[in-house]
């Protein structure tokens, strides 16, 4: 509001620019170089939840009695708000320095010069421990642009609570089939009596579960070249599914169900225990139990056994990123260090952010897992994967915003399933060639 | 001396005026002036050549000529979102209008305690654009929000009104019409104007209260209404906060909530496409002049100049 800038306000931008430009003229540091003893301000930001922020709080503590000259300022946002306000701050060149980085938007922001080759910053950033393919993920044209934090895989998630409470039997998920799915679900709702849904609607958070779809017939969302490879068909009978759940009370009306989904995850319906299952990513379990007091148990996804290949793999749950304009790059690294190789932090992050990918970190908690994190370590160690798809080209981070508009557009009976699949293709392709 | 006497005095030419004043003045007048100069002129002018550009926000901008303006035309989104926002605008600003003026009119009698009231009805318009009250309003619109309570008590079956796309837009057009206070307050100030000889006339004419109201107040408010028109369009035009939030950023479910200041935003920050972004705002720019031009034009035809 340029009314209220009065006088006083309009000398104290003047004086703060000022200081911010004699800031600028400041020590900094190379990413190379020896760390500073000077007092220095790292920030750091993260989406997540309430667990997240508390652990991550406790760690951020546990560095700074490490190194006294240096503070690290947190700060955390929900998903949605967070892109919104990493893409305003690193536009106005006020990027945090370190940053949880997300596969969906890594080439983005790298292709645009946003983030340092941790390479560069070697010596303050040891990633012995890491498997190499695990790196790999995080790398673009030979540069590690992102640490891998944690490995996750998709899974269905189920409320025990719920099944046992309506008497009905936990489905055998070594072999079960979309179909199953559904038809469990309709025993649930009908059980449900207008409360409880049997699944979750899925197509309206992430795009994971589309290419799940694709994975398991042998196809995927993107090729090599970054070109849609998505068979139209596969995204056609995945929003017929998804309309099917929605006519048939398998999955609560549109209009709730979108309002859970937009209301981050201790609004979804899993969370609130008014879906019996969901999709979600397996590291979410300790979150979602917190969320919803009730006993949730991972499931593997189905049609995993019917299909070409298991359209499961390992995701990179996210990365560590620093700032290409970072003037700490080498203190960022060591505290990036600090969060992917010590011990006492791994013990207080645990899973939270995935199961470490780190493996000599991922032995050293093992002892100290909690039941629910145990569980996801499990299913990572023993469900069958296949090699994980491309990451997400640049230009198409807006891939999940576009599927959610699709599916919203089908649910509501302003599209056909199968203009839907034409239209999703057409965008995304168009995303894509726009950012080259 | 008043301040118009010196305004005059000034203009003749009657006054000395020292170079030390106005060596004072500069520079009691530079921080506003740097402020219009940075955050104004500058981001104003900027965005104008952006516009030619194709500029990713990180890396140099790289000039395209006219390809961001040839895309106004075949974008199918941007369309639908120029449809919704002008829904928004039609309907919200002469429902806003109409209840601001009767509002205006029911104050307008000798109530007591009138400041209370005005002050109450004016409350919305503070908070309107706000983010809490946005906030506000996903949970008063909600599936199990107090609207659907209330429906409840009627044995009616309510939905979620915002996560439904036939309804998102009302909900924010019920929003901006609940902000009537700015225009409510400007018309109340224009009804205290007109003479009160006129309505004690009509009256012993034996003039009904329709009217009165249709021949007296409105002819003799329409300066008053023509300038509450021109204002609300423009601000409805550029309305965000209220869709931002409510759709969680989105302008969904479908686009229905999908304004115009969003969809430019949403280029810019989330697509990345600052270009294009800038050649929207300016295109917004011309859509409120054409609006404005529109009103003054057709202002000829109903408005009254009493002097």
């Amino acid at each position: 509001m340029l009314r209220g800038v009065r006088r006083g306000t309009a000398w104290a931008v003047l004086l703060s620019l000022t200081a911010s430009l004699l800031a600028a003229c400041g020590s900094g540091s190379d990413a190379g170089g020896d760390l500073t003893t000077e007092k220095v301000t790292l920030r750091f930001t993260w989406w997540g939840a309430d667990d997240r922020h508390k652990r991550t709080q406790q760690v951020i503590d546990m560095f700074q009695k490490k190194h006294p000259n240096i503070t690290v300022k947190g700060e955390f946002k929900e998903w949605n708000g967070y892109w919104d306000s990493l893409a305003t701050t690193m536009a106005a060149n006020d990027a945090p320095d370190i940053m949880q980085m997300d596969e969906l938007y890594i080439a983005s922001y790298a292709e645009r010069g946003a983030l340092l080759d941790l390479n560069e910053a070697k010596k303050h950033l040891d990633t012995g421990n890491f498997d190499q393919k695990a790196l790999a993920t995080g790398a673009i044209a030979g540069k590690q642009y992102g640490l891998p934090v944690g490995l996750g895989m998709y899974s269905i998630m189920v409320n025990l609570d719920l099944l046992a409470k309506y008497d009905i039997p936990v489905p055998d998920d070594t072999k079960w089939s979309w179909d199953d799915l559904r038809k469990i679900g309709e025993q649930v709702s009908k059980a449900g009596g207008g409360q409880v849904f049997g699944v979750q609607s899925p197509g309206i958070n992430d795009a994971a579960g589309l290419s799940i779809r694709a994975r398991q017939q042998g196809k995927a969302m993107f090729d090599a070249d970054a070109k849609v490879v998505l068979p139209p068909e596969i995204a056609r009978d995945y929003w017929q599914y998804i309309l099917d759940l929605a006519k048939s009370g398998i999955a609560a009306p549109p209009s709730v169900t979108i309002e859970k989904a937009s209301a981050g995850l201790n609004q979804s319906a899993t969370a609130t225990g008014t879906a019996a299952f969901g999709l979600w990513w397996n590291t979410q379990l300790t979150a979602l139990t917190a969320a919803s007091g009730a006993k949730l148990k991972l499931l593997r996804l189905p049609g995993e056994t019917q299909g070409a290949a298991p359209g499961a793999y390992y995701k990179p749950s996210m990365f560590w990123s620093v700032s290409a304009r970072s003037k700490y790059p080498a203190e960022a690294a060591a505290f990036v260090s600090f969060l992917a190789n010590d011990e006492e932090a791994a013990k207080v992050l645990l899973t939270e952010r995935g199961v470490p990918a780190n493996q000599k970190i991922r032995e050293a908690i093992a002892g100290q897992l909690k039941d629910t994190d145990k569980a996801a370590k499990e299913y990572l160690d023993t469900v069958p994967v296949s090699d994980p798809p491309r990451i997400t080209p640049n230009g198409a981070s807006t891939l999940d915003t576009i599927l959610k508009r699709h599916t919203e557009d089908v649910l509501f009976g302003r599209t056909t399933p199968d203009a839907a699949a034409a239209s999703f293709i057409k965008e995304v392709q168009s995303e894509v060639d726009a950012a080259k | 001396m008043s301040a118009l006497d010196e305004l005059r005095q000034l203009r003749r030419g009657g006054v000395q005026v020292r170079k030390s004043d106005n060596r004072a003045a500069f520079w009691f007048l530079a921080p506003w002036f740097a402020g219009l100069l940075f955050i104004t002129v500058g981001p104003v002018i900027a965005s104008f050549a952006l516009g030619f550009t194709k500029y990713n926000l990180i890396q140099p901008p790289k000039l395209i000529g006219f390809d961001n303006f040839a895309r106004i035309l075949s974008d199918s989104r941007l369309h639908n979102a120029l449809r919704v926002t002008f829904t928004y605008v039609l309907v919200s600003v002469p429902l806003q209008l109409a209840c601001a003026l009767g509002v205006a009119l029911l104050l307008n009698r000798g109530l007591r305690g009138l400041a209370f009231y005005r002050s109450a009805f004016y409350l919305p318009s503070l908070l309107g654009s706000s983010v809490a009250i946005a906030v506000l309003w996903t949970q008063v619109f909600g599936t199990d929000g107090l609207v659907n309570r209330l429906l409840g008590f009627f044995g009616v079956e309510g939905r979620g009104w915002i996560s439904d796309p036939d309804t998102a837009l009302s909900t924010l057009i019920v929003l901006n019409v609940w902000t009537f206070g700015s225009p409510m307050i400007i018309f109340l100030a224009g009804l205290r104007q007109i003479p009160e000889v006129y309505y004690e006339a009509a009256a012993i004419d034996g003039a009904s209260w329709w009217d009165r109201f249709r021949r007296i107040t409105l002819p003799l408010l329409s300066p008053i209404l023509f300038f509450n028109l021109v204002l609300q369009i423009i601000h409805a035009f550029q309305s965000f906060t209220q869709a931002f939030v409510v759709s969680g950023g989105t302008g969904g479910p479908s686009d229905s909530t999908m304004f115009y200041t969003l969809y430019l935003y949403q280029q810019g920050f989330s697509r990345f496409d600052m270009g294009y972004a800038s050649a929207l705002a300016w295109f917004l720019l011309l859509i409120i002049a054409a609006f404005t031009a529109i009103n003054f034009w057709a202002a000829k035809y109903w408005v009254f100049y009493d002097d």
